[in-house]
């Protein structure tokens, strides 16, 4: 069988690897347009569209999602694919509120098989989650991102 | 608000998926993949595409987000889990759709589990999973 890179254990390390964490304010220009991109109109008063929980935790955490393709060494951008997304929303989120954000890999495995509108063959799951804290320390919400990352032969 | 298992949510509908909107929203992201921005790169892609760009998954996960705030509230949305089996397409029109699978109390408040998806019309769903939405007071 063809060698694979990276090795399989490299990608298994990365379980447990921590992201810097770090702060984020979600600004009104940012949420307005956010918002406007889902077809929504505005929510009342200084309400936060939750679609936020996407990119918000990952920068928040001092990575992005260029970052992340990185750390699971993907051979391109289009080697990506999404499993699944998990959001759990404690407290409604606010514009101007500074979120303390963590964000960690929670596993990490070389699979083999058919992806979503793809080839059978072989990947990587890797599975991020964040986790969003107001200033007070009250938890807000968190997000759970499970990407795949083909592999091919070399 | 009286739910009950089985009911249907009203439906979202997003008329055309705007290649503008998945920009913006690129940008905003810092989203560097090119399937969301240019028609080009997707055209060269082995999936048979055409020169269409990719909606972004947290996209098309917001229109049933739209959904479920326009049915219990805007700051009723709890919980939702999305899986990804088709991708949504730059021009296409989508249907946010969902049930009410069980109504439960948790620390005095009212939750509504729902199976919640994202179709074209007459097609198998694009995204598709659950939601737990809090209930205003009856």
């Amino acid at each position: 069988m063809a060698e694979i890179q990276p090795p399989a254990e490299e990608i298994r390390a990365l379980v447990g690897y921590e992201f810097p964490g770090g702060k984020y304010t979600i600004a009104h220009w940012e949420n307005f347009l956010l918002t406007e991109c889902t077809g929504s109109e505005p929510l009342p008063g200084d309400l936060v569209h939750p679609v936020v929980l996407f990119h918000m935790p990952i920068l928040g955490a001092g990575t992005s999602i260029g970052g992340m393709f990185a750390l699971g060494q993907a051979e391109s951008d289009f080697s990506i694919g999404i499993e699944s997304y998990d959001w759990e929303i404690e407290r409604p989120l606010h514009e101007d509120l500074e979120y303390t954000v963590t964000g960690r890999v929670t596993e990490a495995d070389r699979m083999e098989g058919p992806r979503r509108n793809d080839r059978p063959g072989v990947y990587d799951r890797i599975q991020f989650r964040f986790e969003l804290h107001e200033p007070e320390g009250e938890f807000a919400a968190s997000s759970t991102i499970t990407w795949t990352y083909r592999r091919s032969a070399s | 608000m009286n739910v009950q298992a089985g009911d249907s949510i009203p439906e979202w509908v997003m008329e055309s998926v705007r290649p503008e909107r998945m920009r913006t929203m690129a940008a905003i992201l810092r989203d560097p993949n090119p399937v969301h921005w240019d028609r080009r790169a997707v055209a060269a892609l082995p999936f048979g595409i055409g020169e269409r760009t990719i909606n972004q998954g947290p996209l098309g996960l917001s229109y049933i987000l739209n959904m479920l705030m326009d049915w219990a509230g805007p700051t009723s949305v709890r919980r939702i889990v999305m899986r990804f089996p088709q991708v949504v397409l730059d021009g296409d029109r989508v249907i946010a759709r969902g049930t009410v699978t069980a109504i439960r109390e948790e620390n005095g408040v009212r939750l509504a589990d729902c199976d919640v998806s994202l179709s074209r019309e007459g097609e198998a769903p694009s995204l598709a999973g659950t939601a737990t939405v809090a209930l205003p007071p009856e």
